[in-house]
């Protein structure tokens, strides 16, 4: 009782309260776009109205998704664990992991929707929303520990196992925890988008689809909302388990070892370059077998070696160089700027976090409702404020990326050991000296893990924004191509947008691994 | 949603199975179609719902099953995958698949035999004509912007004139002025447009020289060859179903509240006023699906002038002829 009254007079309710209170005041004045953005009570209004509606599609969305997000997350663990315990496992299959994480899902909706049946392809679009975030977080974890915990297992004779075990399993447990918290959202999203073009006759994305058509934003929002909710609940179970299980296996004092170089260097240049090679050709080798296992014809499903012809070979490849060049010429450069701008977003929004708990416990709310409200339903409305100039796809891809980057960097500052921050308060320091001396560059190697998982995803916001709201680039290409039929330019985006985020993650990691292995840190993977 | 069996239903399964292993073959068992739609469950597709339900095609000895669609859903990528037989496509789409790819498809039938496709304007800020267009900002859905560049092109309008930006299938930036027009269905949109408190203004593509067909009834030459009792027997049961239907517009789609459109998000006065207004674009004095010569020809004028060469051969009206 106690607790709850603490609530009511706490800082956050307060703040809580007066942003229902002006959502609520600009939604009835229509201040936003002529009506844009409905007040709480429309909305809520609304949501009663349809209240017969929403039963079976969200039964359809949750089975969707909580199957794919156990799907995907006991892959994605299993896979982990493997990873750490066979590193060379993790090379080779880096490229194919990068590619399932940078697949466009606006591009692979249809393509699975083609391959699979019934609630294979909502799952499967689950599952790979969730695979690379959990996977990420496992391996992060289980690299991450208190080396001398790992001494002391293997000085009473402990074996690689037994330290995996007792030590790396359970440090890891937060880690898989946080992973399992930005990977709900996914599951809900991915479930959502495949509903929505998939033709289903259930689900929430089938039922947007029907309500765009009816003019009502109050209808949209009532979905998003919903969906919204889906996701918080599972966020929010996730987030009370982490909250919970953290403190037991964070180290109480500094470990000071200087964590060990890379096995890699010790091992033979034609392995090395064996597994490079391996890493690069498994994901088209995949590729090549989904096709031939699912086996859809050659004029739907094109192999690596059908779009190498069709964008070489055939008689008409040079129309079709000439249009994805230009598509890329519009798509790259504002991707970069929407990274950075997703990514300072996120940076500064982690900070405030440091500085300012009581803002950020206002923002999550918000910052999950962005998470979780279908881009579909919320595009032409954001068109209504924003236009459809850059603005509006800056937008969209700020808000697609910050999030997974704000969680990262939010852990990276919270891992700080007490003990090192203790030091710049005995000396005084302020919070924001204790800030740029200690947690910020302590961070820096979750801002690099940041950095590389933001990239896939500022691909995919331009996308839909260009898809949705600009009609230039690759994503007004990917859509247009599926009217005139030509599956060849459909495989040919999903393969070039894939190819592109591989680099750049690449690129970064390079950066990365000369930036911390020059600064003896660890880093994150 | 997911199809479970639990242990009873398993039981009493065997047990029909069982049961049934003892009984003499019927005379004709019901064979199997299924038949891709080309969107969510509308009024567009009422003739089927209704033939489903009155049981027209299992009096044709057709156990029909009806996959409905969405935007990702490409209706000849179905049946060149194999998971429906038949599919209701856009004919522009069919005919360059096989003039180009050298799909093996037959159109054997046509249920609009006018594309209720067409420009949605404001009254207060109407678009008359193809020729109103120039200098308009236009949302149209990705996948159709061939279709909108066939009707400038017919026209002798230049591509470059119109300003093309995408379309969600949501009218609000329309009403809102964001827009000048969109392409939609003028047998839709123009109900919300109304209940939105504006006045819809609209002209079909059809009229302005691209005088196509939409819900083509699409099969792979495979099918048509192997199945072609099949197919009449749908055709026949279908044109059942749209003819009672078309009947009395408004009479079905309210019985259909708690099943076809069940959930939809779509009210049932919007079905009622599309069911209305898709009449007269889908009756044809040889009867629903008819492929007229004359017909035909327009069809194929229309895509010509656009590039795409079709031939008579790729339409095969020998099925509606047995119906």
């Amino acid at each position: 009782m106690a607790n709850r009254a603490g609530f009511l007079r706490s800082g956050t309710f307060r703040n809580l309260a007066i942003l229902i209170l002006v959502w609520e005041v600009v939604g009835r004045v229509d201040w936003i776009a002529g009506g844009a953005l409905p007040g709480l009570s429309e909305i809520l209004i609304r949501l009663w109205a349809d209240r017969g509606d929403y039963p079976g599609h969200v039964w359809a969305t949750v089975q969707a998704s909580v199957l794919g997000f156990v799907i995907g997350n006991l892959v994605a663990v299993g896979a982990g664990i493997l990873f750490v315990l066979f590193p060379t496992l993790l090379r080779l299959t880096r490229g194919f992991n990068i590619a399932v994480f940078a697949l466009p899902p606006i591009a692979i909706a249809p393509i699975l929707v083609l391959t699979l049946s019934g609630m294979a392809p909502r799952i499967t679009l689950a599952a790979l929303g969730v695979y690379f975030v959990t996977m990420s977080a496992t391996v992060v974890g289980l690299s991450q520990f208190d080396t001398r915990a790992a001494d002391v297992v293997r000085a009473y004779g402990g074996k690689d196992w037994m330290v995996m075990k007792l030590v790396r399993l359970r440090g890891a447990v937060p880690d898989i925890l946080s992973g399992l918290r930005i990977a709900a959202p996914n599951a809900v999203l991915g479930a959502i988008l495949a509903e929505f073009g998939g033709g289903g006759r259930w689900g929430l994305g089938t039922y947007l689809l029907g309500s765009l058509g009816r003019g009502d934003p109050a209808r949209l929002w009532g979905i998003g909302l919903v969906a919204t909710l889906i996701a918080g609940l599972s966020y929010l179970v996730f987030a009370v388990i982490s909250a919970r299980t953290l403190g037991s296996s964070r180290s109480v004092t500094l470990n000071t070892a200087i964590p060990d170089a890379d096995d890699g260097a010790e091992r033979s240049l034609p392995l090395r370059l064996a597994v490079i090679a391996g890493a690069a050709l498994l994901p088209f080798f995949l590729w090549w077998a989904f096709i031939k296992l699912t086996g859809v014809p050659d004029l739907i499903a094109k192999t690596p070696l059908g779009v190498l012809d069709y964008l070489f070979l055939s008689d008409t490849s040079h129309i079709a160089r000439a249009k994805l060049l230009a598509a890329l010429a519009e798509t790259l450069p504002i991707t970069a700027i929407g990274m950075l701008a997703g990514l300072g977003f996120a940076f500064l929004l982690a900070i405030s976090a440091r500085m300012f708990p009581g803002f950020i416990k206002t923002f999550m709310p918000i910052a999950l409702v962005t998470q979780t409200m279908p881009l579909v339903a919320l595009t032409p409305l954001l068109v209504l404020i924003l236009g459809r100039g850059t603005s509006v796809t800056l937008w969209i891809t700020i808000s697609v990326t910050f999030f997974p980057a704000f969680v990262l960097l939010v852990q990276g500052i919270q891992r700080v050991p007490q003990s090192v921050l203790d030091l710049p308060r005995a000396y005084g320091a302020s919070a924001w000296t204790e800030l740029r001396m200690v947690s910020i560059p302590a961070a820096l190697p979750y801002l690099f893990a940041a950095t590389r998982l933001t990239v896939p995803r500022a691909l995919l916001g331009v996308m839909i924004a260009e898809w949705l709201a600009t009609g230039t680039g690759l994503g007004n290409l990917l859509n247009q191509s599926r009217g005139y039929l030509d599956y060849g330019m459909i495989w040919t985006v999903a393969a070039v947008s894939v190819c592109l985020s591989v680099a750049f993650y690449y690129a970064i990691l390079l950066i990365e691994r000369r930036t911390l292995t020059r600064l003896g840190m660890q880093w994150v993977e | 949603m997911a199809f479970t069996i639990n242990r009873r239903t398993f039981i009493q399964g065997a047990a029909i199975a069982g049961a049934s292993a003892g009984l003499p073959l019927r005379a004709r068992a019901a064979s199997a179609l299924t038949m891709q739609a080309a969107w969510i469950n509308d009024a567009e597709f009422s003739g089927y719902f209704l033939a489903m339900d009155k049981g027209y095609y299992s009096d044709e000895g057709l156990e029909l099953t009806y996959l409905s669609g969405g935007p990702d859903v490409i209706p000849e990528s179905t049946i060149i995958a194999g998971r429906a037989d038949l599919a209701l496509t856009t004919p522009d789409t069919t005919i360059r698949a096989i003039s180009e790819q050298g799909a093996k498809f037959k159109i054997i039938g046509a249920q609009y035999q006018k594309n209720p496709i067409g420009i949605v304007s404001l009254k207060k800020n109407p678009v008359n004509t193809p020729a109103d267009l120039v200098g308009k900002t236009v949302a149209v859905p990705p996948v159709n912007t061939v279709t909108v560049e066939a009707l400038l092109s017919l026209n002798g309008i230049d591509r470059n004139a119109v300003n093309i930006v995408p379309y969600a299938y949501d009218p609000t930036p329309l009403v809102r002025g964001e827009i000048d027009a969109s392409l939609d269905f003028t047998t839709n949109v123009p109900y919300t447009i109304g209940l939105l408190g504006e006045e819809a203004q609209s002209f079909l593509l059809y009229d302005h020289g691209v005088t196509l067909f939409n819900d083509t009834v699409v099969v792979t030459e495979e099918t048509l060859a192997s199945r072609r009792a099949d197919l009449v027997a749908w055709l026949r049961a279908s044109r059942r179903g749209w003819d009672e239907n078309l009947a009395d517009p408004s009479l079905y789609p309210p019985q259909w509240e708690d099943s076809w459109f069940k959930g939809t998000g779509r009210s049932i006065d919007n079905e009622v006023f599309f069911n209305t207004a898709q009449k007269d674009l889908i009756v044809s004095g040889g009867g629903i699906f008819s492929m007229s010569e004359e017909a035909i020809e327009k069809n194929l004028a229309a895509l010509q002038a656009v590039g795409i060469n079709g031939t008579r051969e790729m339409f095969d009206t020998t099925l509606l002829e047995e119906v």
